[in-house]
């Protein structure tokens, strides 16, 4: 999640309070403190909450939250003669283009920082690592309108940003660091994506990289911006940048966007959404007997705005930087966020309930009391294993019913076990220099052709091991369980031959015990003598 | 009187053999006139220095014994006895090297030399005729292989450290302890001691023939510190597994299991999460190379709620959702997924349920990463369930873990809301966020058919497990060193 970096001087003009309140209040608007410094403070937004991605946005909040200002914040905007025209060619390859037209913006070291991040953060957040949404930020000063945003030929040479020789779109991809890290998202396209001036001067090859002569520097007053994408997540995306910058003074202008059917659109629509909220719905979700007037305060406080008033029915409108609002919940979610989840009255529920045990766990805890009474001490081992221990050094042939995970983490862990004993044999390996004898088990879970099963286990290891006491622990543990079982001669070549036993029930095999091979004890290190059993239990 | 000492028979034979020795006595002496085993006779040695009718003085006692070679001197002679005894007359020394050993001869001729016994004339040994037995060879015939004191050969030290030097003899130290009786001892023993059997063990005949209630019995020392014992027991991860378990059976709530191969369909899509979400990625899930079947009942519901929510006011996702995604298998990254499926089977209010299981995350492992952890969930549905039940459940919940100080902060999950982050206050860490719960979306419930609203609650175990258990690393938990098994207390949760 974005951690954002607010500088307390800039944070506190813009919201118009001390530092102290802030940082006291800001958590119970939700988010995360993750650092607080001598100058700034590092804060973890939720990713749900992209308008709280930078100071300005931030600020905005808060001013409402901490009661100095309410409801929805206004923001005019001009319309301008400025065009782009979207070419058909691009509706196939990333069609969704939103721009607007800031001027008057006086950026200082920390409102270009805050403008750069923000963007980064929106890339991320809102726009899948740009694929979804990506945002180009330029100088208007050496650029001259119509626009025109269209697919070009790989081949079309400009100057990218921080470079000082034009080269090839495609050569960006293969060589301009930001080509390299973003070539995936244009793959298998034959033309690629790009915004020119009147005069053929490019704005930026979206979603790779602007143009160098468009490079925003502190000097910079009257910005274009580009917003690119696949999704409507574009307009928020651009509506969240200029309601930003206008924060910080800058005069919003609109763009014309001229559709290749003809038709036009005009960009940033910064428009609330009206939702209708009934004063009903909000004491139900919330348990909270709100009146009609603390519903208007609380959604004021969060900034919505109130178009309407009718009896218990509200028309609530959505700030246009909103991308969290889907449904009323998320309405409603802001209230009790405004009211103070602090001063809501946790209410255990009434209904009437019986608890019950799974016969799972009734199980494992039968299993767990007759083990520790033969005294075997329990262990928790991973269920993710590798066929190097579940196999190789269990001396086994590698069985069909495995279930190997397609993008292991490490070599140790690329599968699920289907069988216990490998991990007890890593345990009683990792414990050597532990006094002897060691004796564990485990009752746990194992995936078998993708299903769970559920299987005891345990092993002994001592100078004295041997089959005897194998055989006996099982027949103990068998008696235990009530069940009635055989043995018969067992092929498993973990075990020593002639030292083996499979364990029937009902003439099915369930498990198996013995004398561990002399090569798989070697093969986990161990140098005495190991027996043990493992059995599917059958629940 | 005398009693107050509380003595055994044979403290008491000890004593009285002590009072049998003029000064004092070593623990081999002490055993010989107590008739005991020496380790038997010490221990009752210790306990009368103990209670002051005894002293037990240690000294480091200096003894020396015959090397190897000091073994063959004294068998055969010291190398100069040797050559003198072969020879009568003036003998060249490479005849002798020739006849004995060189390397004897080498060392011979020093000391023949230096005893006064020969003279080395132009490479020939002259005999002066005077060579009486020297007191070096005298004492090496008193070693006789034992170890000895410099007061039992009887000799001067000068000796014994020129035989050192010819490594013939070796230095060793040993502790000496030696017990006499002191004048309260004396005082006690004047006073009459009365000898009387003791029983150690009690036999079944001295049951059966009620012998027993002629005799004394041997009072142990209860002061002794006894070996410690461990008793095989079930692990302590386990158990505050099975305290969580407990509190939720208390509390009505129905414990439910699932499968840990999941569909993408129970573990996301059915959760409402966009299939772009970066959760559902390589990177951060086991994804499976097999797949599985959607649930035909729910699968057109959950397509109109990602793709544009479907019959409610939620704007959905937007874009396309794909069955070829949704039927994907994955190592479930939360038991919701198993929680989610249950709630869809069992629409009829009121549940109360819960799924204590193992998780899976592709993280790299380290102290606090697992890939596959312990998570817990509760979730209730029932009519009219609000906001304020649900704070009231996790303050319930929080109280009987023993967290006593609990509050409520927003958070954000994907699947809830409103969603909320508890904290609790743990001494010496301040607040502490610990798991996370919410109201499920509508856009979850809905498609699944589940009319009323669900709370839900969840929190990691492991991270519970770290602050009950004082673990610094979660491996602990899953690779255990069975010496912190053995030494765990089965009352520290």
């Amino acid at each position: 999640m974005p951690i954002i970096t607010l500088q307390y001087d800039d944070m506190e003009n813009l919201t118009r309070a001390d530092r102290d309140t802030i940082i006291d209040r800001v958590p119970m608007i939700g988010a995360d403190i993750e650092r607080v410094e001598k100058e700034s403070i590092d804060i973890e937004f939720f990713p749900d909450r992209p308008d709280l991605y930078s100071v300005e946005g931030v600020a905005r909040a808060m001013r409402g939250f901490l009661d100095i200002e309410k409801g929805l914040c206004e923001y005019e905007v001009t319309p301008s003669d400025i065009k782009i025209t979207l070419d058909k060619d691009i509706e196939d390859i990333r069609p969704v283009l939103g721009c607007a037209i800031v001027r008057g913006v006086r950026f200082d070291t920390n409102s270009i920082k805050s403008l750069m991040d923000l963007q980064e953060d929106l890339h991320w957040g809102l726009g899948r690592d740009r694929k979804k949404v990506s945002i180009g930020v330029h100088d208007m000063a050496n650029i001259k309108a119509p626009f025109r945003y269209l697919a070009a030929d790989p081949d079309f040479e400009f100057i990218p940003l921080d470079f000082t020789e034009p080269m090839s779109m495609r050569d960006i991809l293969e060589k301009h660091p930001k080509g390299v890290g973003f070539a995936h998202l244009v793959e298998g396209f034959d033309k690629y994506p790009l915004i020119l001036d009147a005069n053929d001067n490019v704005l930026s090859f979206p979603p790779i990289i602007n143009g160098n002569l468009t490079r925003v520097e502190e000097s910079t007053t009257d910005l274009f911006i580009d917003v690119t994408g696949l999704a409507d997540a574009v307009y928020t995306s651009l509506n969240i940048v200029v309601t930003s910058l206008a924060e910080r003074g800058g005069k919003v202008e609109s763009v014309k966007i001229m559709m290749p059917d003809g038709s036009t659109k005009i960009t940033p629509d910064l428009t609330p959404r009206v939702h209708k909220v009934t004063r009903q719905e909000v004491v139900s979700l919330l348990g909270i007997d709100l009146s009609m007037d603390e519903i208007v305060t609380q959604l004021e406080k969060m900034r919505f705005g109130i178009r309407k008033i009718d009896g218990e029915i509200l028309e609530v409108e959505i700030a246009s930087y909103r991308a969290d609002i889907l449904n009323i919940d998320d309405i409603i979610e802001d209230i009790a966020i405004g009211y103070g989840y602090e001063n809501i009255v946790p209410d255990f529920p009434k209904s009437s309930t019986v608890g019950k045990a799974h016969e799972i766990s009734i199980a494992r805890t039968a299993m767990r009391e007759i083990m520790v009474g033969l005294g075997y001490s329990e262990v928790m081992p991973f269920t993710l294993t590798s066929e190097r221990v579940h196999f190789e050094w269990m001396c086994r042939d590698s069985t069909d019913d495995v279930t190997p995970v397609l993008h292991p983490i490490s070599e140790d862990q690329t599968m699920l076990r289907t069988t216990i004993l490998p991990n007890l044999m890593e345990i009683l390996s990792m414990n050597q220099h532990r006094e002897l004898p060691q004796r564990i088990f485990e009752v746990g879970e194992v995936v078998v052709n993708i299903n769970n099963r559920r299987h005891l286990a345990a092993v002994s290891i001592h100078p004295q091991a041997n089959f005897t006491e194998v055989r006996e622990l099982v027949d103990a543990m068998m008696r235990e369980r009530m069940v009635d079982y055989e043995v018969v001669e067992s092929q498993d070549t973990a075990f020593m031959e002639g030292r083996r036993a499979d364990i029937l029930v009902d003439g099915e095999k369930v498990g198996v015990m013995g004398e561990f091979y002399p090569e798989v004890v070697t093969n986990f290190g161990l140098g005495q003598p190991v027996v043990g059993f493992e059995i599917d239990i059958k629940v | 009187m005398g009693a107050q000492y509380n003595l055994t028979t044979n403290d008491k034979n000890v004593l009285l053999a002590l009072d049998e020795f003029s000064s004092s006595a070593t623990p081999q002496e002490l055993a010989k006139e107590s008739l005991l085993k020496i380790e038997t006779a010490m221990q009752s040695a210790y306990l009368l220095a103990e209670v002051g009718l005894a002293r037990v003085d240690e000294e480091l006692i200096e003894t020396y014994l015959l090397t190897a070679e000091g073994i063959e001197c004294a068998k055969d002679g010291l190398p100069e006895r040797q050559i003198i005894d072969a020879i009568s007359e003036p003998t060249s020394i490479d005849d002798l090297k020739q006849r004995l050993s060189p390397n004897m001869v080498g060392i011979a001729t020093g000391w023949l030399r230096r005893k006064g016994w020969a003279n080395i004339d132009k490479g020939m040994i002259v005999p002066t005729g005077n060579s009486d037995m020297g007191n070096d060879e005298i004492v090496l015939e008193l070693f006789k292989e034992h170890a000895q004191t410099i007061d039992e050969l009887g000799a001067d030290k000068k000796i014994v450290t020129d035989l050192i030097k010819r490594k013939l003899v070796s230095k060793h130290e040993k502790k000496h302890r030696l017990i006499s009786i002191t004048d309260a001892g004396k005082a006690f023993i004047a006073e009459g001691i009365v000898i009387e059997d003791e029983i150690t063990q009690i036999t079944s005949e001295l049951l059966k023939s009620g012998e027993w209630k002629n005799k004394n019995f041997r009072p142990y020392n209860i002061n002794t510190k006894p070996k410690p014992v461990y008793g095989a027991k079930t692990h302590p991860y386990q158990r505050l597994i099975d305290q969580m378990r407990q509190i939720f059976l208390e509390m009505g709530f129905t414990e439910i299991k699932g499968d840990i191969v999941q569909s993408s369909f129970w573990n996301f899509d059915a959760l409402f999460q966009p299939q772009d979400h970066p959760a559902r990625e390589m990177q951060d899930t086991f994804h499976l190379s097999s797949t599985s079947e959607l649930p035909s009942e729910y699968t057109d519901n959950v397509r109109a709620m990602h793709e544009h929510g479907g019959d409610t006011d939620s704007t959905g996702w937007g874009g396309k959702w794909s069955e070829e995604i949704a039927g994907k298998n994955v190592l479930r990254t939360h038991t919701t997924a198993v929680t989610i499926k249950y709630l869809a089977d069992n629409p009829q209010a009121p549940v109360k349920a819960f799924c204590i299981d193992r998780a899976y995350r592709r993280e790299t492992i380290d102290p606090t990463h697992t890939p596959e952890f312990e998570q817990l969930e509760g979730v209730v549905m029932d009519e009219n369930m609000s906001f304020a039940n649900l704070l009231g459940c996790l303050a319930e919940f929080y109280h009987r873990m023993g967290f006593e100080d609990v509050r409520f902060r927003p958070g954000y999950f994907p699947y809830t809301e409103p969603s909320v982050e508890p904290e609790v206050y743990v001494e010496g860490m301040g607040w502490v966020e610990l798991g996370g719960a919410g109201v499920f979306r509508k856009e979850v419930t809905e498609p699944l058919g589940i009319k009323h609203p669900v709370l839900a609650w969840g929190l990691g175990v492991s991270r519970v497990a770290m602050l009950k258990l004082g673990l610094r690393d979660l491996r602990e938990l899953y690779q255990s060193d069975i010496d912190w098994l053995r030494k765990s207390e089965v009352c520290e949760l």
